[in-house]
């Protein structure tokens, strides 16, 4: 009985428009009937079935009345701007990254940390960590925190297809393997490999919504830090979408001749995963820019013709669209890059510059790519 | 070598007179601790403070200036003594200081350091200790080894006078010993160390039997002054006719006269007229009226408890205490100050006999107490910076700002102070 009561005194500030509505129901409808004079017989019968189907017509009328909220509109109840919200839900929260990268790549992504809740920069194991710091502090990156896998720089030694053994940062700056690519990674002191994993680390990679890798060097900058026990199986345990943003052009030395897909396995086979989601650029570049980096073993990494038939209908997906699937990772192609003037010189002729176009991969584009395909996912 | 000096978990019970200043920016002897630091290594010290003083406290380039590729020396803000400091720049790298469980000091690879900086700059210092531990040799500093280190505000006046001998080896290789034959200036004992270009106006009285003196350049010593060691005075400071009683540090551009015992006074504050101020301590910019004088025994006899913001009030231990008062504080004249008072920063007392015992930041009045505007405190706090040559630069208006907002909640429901009236001109 008190929940009765109490639901119907919600009704008090409706007492007077329902009253004055069902007399004024009624008056209109003996008045019609009057003026028709339309006989109803017998008037006795007629009369109590009026006021029966009136009775239970108004009661259910009031009762659904009291279930609904309303609100009283007036000049005293409208909002400053004019509008009337009627409800309102909190903002989905920002997520928080963490990028496996390196060198510029990671550079490139910064601008994503205005974007986010927080964004950790894990540095690759051979590289120092201050470097990141004295470049991000060039371009005043906000809400970016650098941070390093072990608590020294791990030598990393790379193996390529004809033998020759190298320290991976030395690669890129000899021209006589170009034409080649690595077949084997591994630390040049195996017992780094049992390196514990710092805290900050740890709870970064778990505590991700996403973990991106790259863009940068497949060799140099995603995968040693993969060659750490600890570190692998942190990400590869993480519950965060990883998202891998390939390279716009294979590396001499490294990576000449390797597909999309090529990358795709070299990360299953070190990190013991396949992406997510890997991000390929679909922007052709020009004819004069390709040979330019034809000279030099480099090829543009796209996906070939028959890889657009691995297509599949993923379970849980939004769009309810077939999607590209290489390797076990969704590949998405979207415009990621833009051709820069690079001005260049050589060592025996430093006094001697050029201008050449290259291409690189664009903040802005990467940074509306990234935010898009975590807002979709 | 990169140099950071940080505040940990414990800047909570120093907030009442560090909430627009770290805590290694608290002068005890002869100096503050960034800057003990920076004299025992050297080079400059990196301040790594809260997200809120960091804009004037920290590097400008932010952590970028934090990293230089070599060592990276952490200090822990609230250390008064460095002695141990020498000893651990000599030791292997990624080595770790702790004594009682705080982390006093480490030096690490960039790399380690980069593990454990993210927390030290949100004042984690335990959390960057057990990830040390994990990583770093750790070295622990027992006994008296252990370096002295304040944790409540009175600790600062405790350990002043000991501070100022502690400081004894690094200012004497600043100031050269006092030599000059002035008969109207009566000495007492061996450490008197005057800086170039100090001004000493006899008839004074220099008494170091009980610890050294030290005066910096440009300080002015007026007549019939008597300075007690140990004692420290900055550069620019005016003793007007005064009694520096011992245990007492003055830093830099200061205005005192009266009588000073065992207090600390930030610097750029003024006690320029009679008036006792004992066993207390005075931020920057305070301003205190003729006649003004504070408390530091209860007639009991008792220990003196003191109110501290978000912690509530605590046996000091202590029966000699006077009171604090925080940054940009201004007492008129005349006031009678209880020991134990705290007064927060940039308030304004004024028109009572007697101030209350515990006044929250950015509050004004005597009888009724109402929220000092900020936009008024920045107009006058810029015009007091300006009569010392000082600019009111956009960052410390920040952070004054930020320390108001921030502070919001221990003034409660207190009103506002009324906007002035706009000016009528009759014709």
């Amino acid at each position: 009985m008190p929940t009765f009561s109490r639901r119907l005194s919600r009704l008090s500030h409706l007492v007077v428009p329902i009253t004055l509505s069902a007399i004024g129901g009624a008056a209109l409808f003996f008045g019609i009937v009057s003026l028709l004079a339309i006989p109803i017989t017998p008037l006795l019968w007629r009369d109590a079935l009026l006021i029966i189907a009136g009775i239970a017509a108004l009661g259910i009328g009031i009762w659904q009345f009291s279930g609904m909220a309303m609100l009283p509109i007036g000049e005293s109840t409208s909002s400053p701007d004019g509008e009337l919200v009627f409800g309102f839900g909190q903002a989905n929260k920002p997520p928080q990254i963490v990028v496996l990268s390196g060198g510029a790549g990671m550079l490139v992504l910064a601008s994503l940390g205005d974007h986010v809740a927080r964004m950790t920069c894990i540095v690759p194991a051979q590289d120092p960590v201050e470097y990141y710091y004295r470049a991000a502090g060039l371009f005043n990156f906000q809400n970016v925190y650098y941070v390093t896998p072990v608590p020294a720089p791990l030598d990393v030694i790379a193996t390529l297809d004809d033998g020759t053994v190298a320290n991976v940062r030395h690669l890129a700056v000899n021209p006589q393997i170009a034409e080649h690519h690595i077949t084997r990674l591994a630390l040049r002191d195996l017992a780094g490999a049992a390196t514990p994993l710092p805290r900050l680390v740890a709870e970064a990679i778990r505590d991700a919504d996403a973990i991106i890798l790259g863009p940068g060097g497949l060799f140099e900058s995603l995968l040693p830090n993969m060659l750490i026990d600890s570190f692998r199986d942190a990400v590869s345990k993480s519950a965060a979408r990883k998202l891998y943003i390939c390279n716009l052009m294979t590396e001499p030395g490294r990576t000449t001749g390797f597909s999309v897909a090529d990358h795709i396995r070299e990360i299953k086979r070190y990190a013991g995963f396949a992406p997510d989601y890997v991000l390929v650029n679909v922007q052709r570049i020009d004819s004069d820019v390709h040979q330019l980096y034809a000279a030099a073993h480099q090829s543009p990494v796209y996906l070939s013709p028959d890889e657009y038939e691995e297509t599949a209908v993923l379970p849980g997906d939004r769009d309810g669209q077939r999607r590209l699937v290489i390797e076990g990772s969704v590949v998405i192609e979207a415009d990621l890059a833009s051709s820069v003037i690079q001005y260049t010189a050589t060592l025996d002729n430093p006094d001697q510059s050029r201008a050449v176009h290259v291409l690189r991969h664009d903040a802005d584009k990467l940074t509306a790519t990234v935010l898009e395909l975590l807002r979709r996912t | 070598m990169t140099l950071i000096v940080f505040e940990d978990e414990q800047w909570r019970t120093l907030a009442v007179i560090a909430q627009a200043r770290p805590v290694f920016e608290l002068r005890c002897g002869g100096y503050t601790v960034r800057e003990r630091a920076a004299a025992v290594t050297g080079m400059d010290a990196l301040g790594m403070a809260r997200a809120h003083l960091m804009g004037y406290y920290g590097p400008p380039d932010g952590l970028a200036a934090m990293y230089t590729g070599e060592p990276t020396v952490l200090v822990n803000g609230r250390c008064l003594s460095l002695s141990w400091l020498p000893k651990l720049l000599a030791e292997p790298v990624n080595t770790v200081y702790i004594a009682d469980g705080d982390l006093i000091g480490a030096r690490l690879t960039p790399a380690l350091a980069s593990a454990v900086l993210y927390y030290l700059r949100d004042q984690q210092a335990t959390d960057a200790r057990d990830e040390l531990t994990r990583f770093a040799r750790v070295v622990e500093l027992c006994g008296s080894d252990a370096p002295a280190r304040i944790v409540y505000p009175w600790d600062l006046i405790n350990q002043s006078g000991e501070q100022i001998v502690r400081d004894l080896d690094l200012l004497r290789m600043r100031l050269p010993a006092y030599a000059v034959h002035d008969p109207s200036v009566v000495r007492h004992g061996q450490h008197i160390f005057v800086g170039p270009g100090a001004r000493l106006d006899g008839p004074l009285v220099l008494d170091a039997r009980d610890g050294p003196i030290f005066i910096e350049g440009g300080a002015h010593i007026e007549p019939f002054s008597f300075i007690q060691g140990p004692a420290y005075i900055g550069a620019g400071t005016l003793i007007a006719s005064a009694r520096i009683r011992g245990e007492t540090s003055i830093g830099p551009v200061c205005r005192v006269g009266g009588e000073v015992e065992a207090s600390i006074i930030q610097g750029y504050s003024n006690k320029h007229h009679d008036g006792f101020l004992g066993h207390s301590w005075l931020g920057e910019w305070v301003n205190i009226g003729a006649m003004t004088t504070n408390s530091d025994l209860k007639n009991n006899y008792g220990s003196v408890r003191v109110a501290l913001e978000g912690i509530g009030q605590i046996d000091s231990g202590v029966i000699k205490l006077g009171c604090f008062l925080a940054d940009h504080v201004k007492l008129g004249i005349g006031l009678h100050l209880n020991g134990g008072t705290v007064i927060g920063t940039a308030s304004n007392i004024f028109g009572v006999h007697s101030a209350p015992k515990t006044v929250p930041p950015f509050t004004w009045g005597g009888e009724i107490f109402r929220e000092y505007r900020i936009d008024r405190m920045i107009s006058v706090a810029r015009t007091v910076m300006g009569r010392r040559k000082r600019e009111l630069l956009p960052t410390y208006e920040t952070l004054l700002r930020a320390v108001f907002n921030l502070t919001r909640p221990s003034r409660g429901n207190m009103s506002e102070l009324p906007a002035p009236m706009p000016k009528v001109f009759a014709l």
